[in-house]
């Protein structure tokens, strides 16, 4: 199992669309970064449009807590969507070359061998949404410095330069969780669909219907707290002024729960069928 | 004829009694007191009360110099209203008035004289001001602003001792309009209560301000 990691860790830092998905993490954070300083104070004005008649505003809220937490809010589709496409192209890739039957005629037990691709996939994630975090900290503070964070959660929120850095640290730990769930899900489709366009279409349109999904307000129970669209915004909480620690615990422990299915019906699927 | 000569001379004696009305005693007691003030610096606490606002205690430095607006200084982001900070009163002062005595009231278990500030001035950016005067400490206790441009907001002062001029808490209460953005800004899955959002589109709103540390000129 530790040789099968190992080769998947190497086959995974080999391949050029990789570093192609890293880079484009790194440019839409860039991008992120020009379109705040840019308009960034266009933004603030229509935030605090209704108070301008009664208040004076002291001290600049266009700081690097503003721009990580939009950098954060990648966390709802490009970073997935980039991941998605890293992660399935790690089986479609073998699919498409016929890797997979030489590895096959090795012995090599199947399921030993898509379940290390799921760690893999998994660690990779983990490292991914890190260097994000770090990267984005490391920009937004040394081109904007630091100040309070203003959010608008229907109502406005306000939390000085501190408590916004705690807060944002917590909602990238969290939003790992969802990260893994999507790349996860998008193995479990390479081992369904095995082409990699198919996998890439197929992968797009579960996160954008999870995104969809995430938006409906309906008055259900499962529908709110257990089905998992519904799961996958937990580190948005860590924005409410006081922490919804239960539901975020609820939401990371549920979603946990449906990646380890997606990977369990990965793994059973992926043995049971013919290679080819 | 005589009707006519009559008229006049009564138009001339009315609009000469209007002209010519004194202003209220105890205002212009206060009012040389507040005057006597050059400039002071101060510490200021700053919070918010208004529903869709969550801020946390703002801290900042006050400075005043008589003839200028007030300047802050704070590390953090602060929001500081444009009205009810003029604790000198120097914006109600600056054109000529004239005032309208208004009978006693209680305000804050202080027996406070009302009374009514007119401006008489066109260039007065407000059109009338409620005034209730703590006549024995001779200061203002609480005052009503109705302004030509920014709605009607009311301030409510604290002090220290009987001596004190200038207030230990301020609370300025005024009417503000809900935020409504034309698009998901920053959030996704935001719950609005519809409902709630077309009753209280307008909220009335309050900042608490505790000044101490008066360092006055």
């Amino acid at each position: 199992m530790r040789n099968l990691l190992a080769t998947e860790i190497y086959k995974l830092l080999k391949q050029s669309k990789t570093y192609y998905a890293l880079g484009a993490i790194f440019l839409i954070e860039l991008l992120v970064l020009i379109g705040a300083y840019y308009q960034g104070a266009t933004i603030i004005d229509i935030l605090l449009s209704n108070l301008k008649d009664s208040f004076f505003f002291e001290e600049n809220l266009l700081n690097g807590n503003l721009l990580i937490y939009l950098i954060l809010n990648t966390l709802w589709f490009h970073l997935p969507l980039i991941l998605m496409i890293i992660i399935s192209g790690m089986l479609t890739t073998e699919y498409k070359d016929n890797t997979i039957q030489t590895v096959m005629l090795q012995p090599v037990e199947k399921w030993k061998f898509i379940l290390s691709k799921y760690i893999v996939a998994i660690f990779f994630t983990l490292l991914v949404v890190l260097l994000t975090a770090i990267s984005s900290f490391i920009l937004s503070y040394a081109l904007f410095g630091k100040g309070d964070l203003i959010v608008y959660l229907g109502n406005l929120n306000f939390y000085k330069a501190s408590d916004a850095q705690y807060r944002l640290q917590l909602a990238f730990i969290a939003g790992m969780g969802s990260m893994v769930f999507f790349s996860v899900a998008s193995l479990t489709i390479a081992v369904l669909f095995k082409e990699a366009t198919k996998t890439w279409i197929i992968a797009a349109l579960f996160l954008i219907v999870t995104n969809l999904l995430l938006k409906f307000e309906v008055a259900n129970v499962f529908y709110n707290e257990w089905f998992f669209p519904k799961l996958n915004n937990s580190w948005q909480y860590f924005f409410y002024e006081e922490i919804p620690w239960e539901i975020i615990y609820h939401n990371t422990l549920v979603l946990g729960l449906y990646t380890i299915a997606f990977l369990v019906a990965g793994v059973l699927i992926f043995n049971k069928r013919d290679i080819g | 004829m005589k009707q006519k000569l009559l008229f006049f001379i009564y138009l001339f004696v009315g609009l000469n009694f209007v002209i010519a009305q004194e202003i209220d005693k105890d205002l212009l007691l206060i009012k040389e007191r507040l005057d006597s003030i050059q400039g002071f610096q101060a510490k200021m606490q700053l919070d918010v009360d208004i529903s869709f606002i969550n801020m946390p205690t703002k801290y900042a430095d006050i400075y005043f110099e008589k003839g200028k607006a007030m300047q802050f200084e704070s590390e953090d982001f602060i929001m500081v209203p444009k009205r009810g900070l003029d604790l000198s009163m120097q914006q109600l002062f600056k054109y000529p008035f004239i005032t309208v005595n208004r009978g006693v009231e209680e305000v804050s278990g202080v027996q406070a004289k009302k009374i009514n500030i007119i401006p008489t001035d066109k260039k007065a950016d407000f059109a009338i001001a409620t005034l209730w005067l703590d006549t024995s400490s001779k200061r203002i206790k609480k005052s009503e602003i109705s302004t030509k441009k920014d709605g009607t907001f009311t301030v409510l002062m604290d002090y220290n001792d009987t001596e004190d001029i200038l207030p230990k808490e301020v609370i300025i209460s005024f009417e503000i309009e809900k935020i409504k953005l034309p698009i998901q800004y920053l959030a996704k899955n935001m719950e609005v209560d519809k409902k709630e959002m077309r009753e209280m589109d307008v909220k009335s709103g309050k900042i608490i301000l505790k000044i101490n540390d008066y360092k006055i000129q």
